[in-house]
């Protein structure tokens, strides 16, 4: 059974392999990309070699592991054809053989080993002695073990959750806090590194709870039996393998239960009201009805605005770590988030999918089409507006310049407008098809349209940044003038100079899309 | 026949190397319920979106209740209502939403957009799951929401690509009795599907398309020619598979 489920995950990779060109590269660089990281890992654990710190730090690269073998499978369900019971329901296999299978096939691949090669770098970080490497070589694989026994007991209970839309959309807003930690774990971190803010100093103790727990322990392991205490390194062991055995033994349950029991996704959404608001605005408003209700409803929405909020703050607190700080950090980041919800929000017609036929239907005349886009920029002005504001405003108190949050806000509302009108221009000129991306809360452009991904965002990104020139140019300019004249003037011409850039868009975009109806409808159809 | 709900002439599209749509004409009275079988791959999907404007034509001629469909979209799409084959709606908005908003976008008034989403939902059985979100609709109640999106105007002109794949029989039953009813009204309905027996029992007029040409089209009968409507097709058609030849393992008697 184990050779067979082995076979069948090799099959697969292979198959993703030649698939496709995308998916060929992206499998290699997968690949790739899991050898850097053993290796630089690898390098990393055996430089702690002689530091306070190092069981520590240790400590906390193991369970970081621990952490991605829990996250990952709820991420890429469907991505692995041996992850959901279901798929092998209808064979004639009994559970245990069968966990063993799953098991043997969850650690092949190219990601298993290299959890496998990079942790084994306590070997030489951590292991002191004979005995220490000797417990690191056990250590390390019962560690891994652990974790793919781990993400494989999360699989399998929640597979009937995760095959359901309710356990899809958690999945997708699972991206949110792990987007955020990856952004700080990529910006702030080295940064504060770089200037000493972070030092190996600053883990000494971390690990006086993270040691209970199973990655903990593996690492204990070491280091008792390299200080001389066996019987301690030992004893470890062996609650790491017994915390294995009853994660095994929950999970072969579990398993008997999936392959029993029926698939009932069938919970259902009840809305409150079944009528749409803004009913007193033709056109317009219920196409900001509409928008207005996926921007609560969709989990893809919500990530949406997630991004431009993460990085901007990721951004700024990156610079505020190098004080002194810029004062035009808080203006960069607005200008950033403004361009980032400008570019998420282009290509409207990829992005509705097939859905749009249904609009594009309605929607011929210039007027209609008017009504379509402004429509949509109401609905995303509606939560724009304050959180792009709150976080200029945020981030001006957090640098400790309250005075700078007048021009970032004015920044952010001039280049909403810019971003809005641009991302109904881009939604026409720069339309392209959208994918679902297997294991992805995200869509991704369609093969061969990666380039108009790159595009969007460049020209938002430059829009945005040219049309805002003139708002910085004021707000330089105006920095004698007091504050109670200069602040309100430079808020509401900025306001009604982004509303003034956000309706030319509007114009624009209903003038090209007259005549694009048929090819945006084209496009739509082969988004998925 | 006097003047033609739907005339096509000469349509053709190509994707490349393959031509989807080799030249169609194709002429249906008003009042009609036409059927339009084929093969997979026949060119229906692609006929059908050339003729409701989703799809720009190579070549060809569009004309639905004497308006040209691509000189004059607006006034055509006011008149038409469509259902694709992939029943893509709003996944996020419930049913009663769906149907008012695909009313609303069609310029009706708030309170008769809301009244005629109930009345619809009601007569297709949907009234009971009105406030569930489409993402939760079962395959027949997608098709079954798109057809309302599709009549909430009252349109003259109905275009339906496969309305009864993946439909159960309820769900069908449903469907094939608000078609009737719209014909009888004195709409035009035109919808392609493999459903022969439901082809044969509704429409009065069928065509066959193969290649990406109508190979027979006429009354119902007169397609039939005293057949099945299946045995009919399957004689113009030809047989698409040899013989189960080499399976001589099949079946309890082997081994």
């Amino acid at each position: 059974m184990a050779r067979v489920l082995v076979q069948l995950k090799l099959r697969l990779l292979l198959n993703a392999l030649r698939s496709s060109t995308t998916a060929g590269t992206t499998f290699i660089l997968s690949t790739v990309f899991a050898l850097v990281v053993a290796v630089g890992v690898f390098y990393v654990l055996a430089r702690f070699r002689g530091l306070s710190a190092s069981v520590d730090l240790t400590t906390v690269i193991f369970t970081v592991f621990a952490f991605g073998w829990l996250i990952a499978p709820i991420m890429s369900f469907g991505l692995d054809g041996t992850l959901d019971p279901a798929a092998l329901q209808l064979y004639p296999l009994r559970t245990r053989p069968l966990a063993a299978g799953l098991v043997a096939a969850s650690a092949a691949g190219a990601w298993p080993l290299a959890n496998l090669l990079a942790l084994l770098g306590a070997t030489v970080g951590l292991a002191r002695g004979v005995l220490g490497v000797l417990v690191a070589l056990i250590a390390v694989p019962l560690q891994v073990l652990f974790c793919i026994t781990l993400a494989r007991l999360v699989t399998t209970s929640m597979a009937r959750m995760l095959r359901s839309r309710r356990g899809k959309d958690l999945a997708a807003l699972l991206f949110i806090p792990i987007f955020a930690l990856v952004e700080l774990l990529g910006q702030v971190v080295p940064r504060a590194a770089a200037k000493g803010g972070i030092t190996a100093a600053s883990f000494n103790g971390i690990d006086s709870w993270l040691r209970w727990l199973p990655p903990g322990l593996a690492v204990h392991a070491i280091q008792d039996a390299s200080t001389g205490r066996p019987g301690a390194a030992v004893a470890r062991l062996a609650m790491l393998a017994a915390v294995i055995v009853a994660l095994g033994w929950l999970w072969v349950r579990s398993l008997n239960r999936a392959l029993v029991t029926a698939d009932t996704s069938a919970q259902s959404t009840q809305v409150r009201s079944g009528a749409l608001p803004l009913a007193r605005y033709g056109v317009r408003g219920a196409v900001a009805a509409r928008f207005w209700i996926y921007q609560r409803r969709e989990p893809t929405s919500l990530i949406y605005w997630a991004i431009p909020a993460i990085i901007m703050v990721v951004v700024s607190i990156g610079s505020i770590v190098n004080r002194p700080v810029h004062p035009g950090v808080v203006i960069a980041s607005a200008v950033i988030g403004a361009g980032l919800v400008g570019y998420l929000h282009a290509n409207s017609a990829g992005l509705t999918g097939p859905a749009f036929v249904i609009e594009a239907l309605a929607l011929t005349s210039r007027r209609s089409l008017r009504a379509y886009f402004s429509g949509q920029n109401i609905a995303l002005s509606v939560i724009a507006v304050p959180l792009l504001t709150a976080i200029s405003f945020g981030l001006a108190l957090a640098i400790g310049d309250p005075m700078q949050a007048a021009p970032a806000i004015a920044v952010a509302l001039a280049g909403l407008g810019a971003a809005l009108g641009l991302s109904n221009v881009l939604t026409v000129t720069l339309a392209y098809p959208m994918a679902a991306r297997t294991g992805s809360p995200l869509r991704q452009a369609a093969p061969g349209y990666t380039s108009y991904t790159l595009g969007g965002i460049l020209a938002s990104l430059v829009g945005v940044a040219i049309a805002v020139t003139p708002v910085i140019i004021a707000a330089a300019v105006s920095s004698g003038v007091p504050a109670a004249v200069r602040i309100p003037v430079l808020l509401t011409c900025s306001a009604a100079y982004g509303f003034a850039l956000a309706w030319a868009g509007v114009q624009v975009a209903a003038r090209d899309a007259e005549t694009r109806l048929p090819e945006l409808c084209q496009i739509a159809i082969h988004s998925t | 026949m006097g003047e033609p709900a739907i005339d096509v002439h000469g349509l053709r599209k190509r994707f490349g190397e393959k031509e989807a749509v080799a030249g169609i004409d194709l002429k249906i009275a008003v009042g009609s319920l036409a059927g339009l079988v084929g093969p997979n791959g026949a060119g229906k999907t692609t006929s059908l979106s050339m003729m409701t404007g989703l799809l720009r034509p190579d070549a060809g001629r569009v004309v639905v209740n004497g308006l040209d469909v691509w000189a004059d979209p607006v006034a055509v799409k006011a008149i038409i209502g469509v259902v694709p084959a992939e029943t893509r709606l709003f996944e996020r908005l419930s049913g009663a939403e769906m149907l008012e908003y695909a009313g609303r976008l069609r310029g009706l008034p708030t309170a008769q957009a809301r009244s005629r989403a109930v009345q619809l939902l009601d007569v297709l059985d949907l009234a009971a799951d009105a406030k569930r979100l489409v993402a939760d609709y079962s395959t027949g109640m997608r098709k079954k929401a798109a057809l309302g999106c599709a009549l909430i105007h009252n349109p003259s002109v109905l275009f339906l690509d496969e309305p009864l794949e993946g439909v159960d029989p309820v769900s069908a039953d449903v469907i094939r009795r608000l078609l009737k009813r719209l014909a009888d009204s004195g709409s035009t309905v035109l919808f392609s599907s493999h459903v022969m027996e439901l082809v044969e029992q509704v429409c009065d007029h069928v065509s066959i398309i193969d290649k990406g040409r109508i190979v027979k089209t006429g009354t119902t009968a007169q397609v039939r020619d005293g057949k099945t409507l299946q045995q009919a097709f399957i004689d113009l058609i030809g047989p698409r598979s040899s013989e189960e030849e080499g399976l001589s393992w099949l079946g309890s008697s082997s081994s």
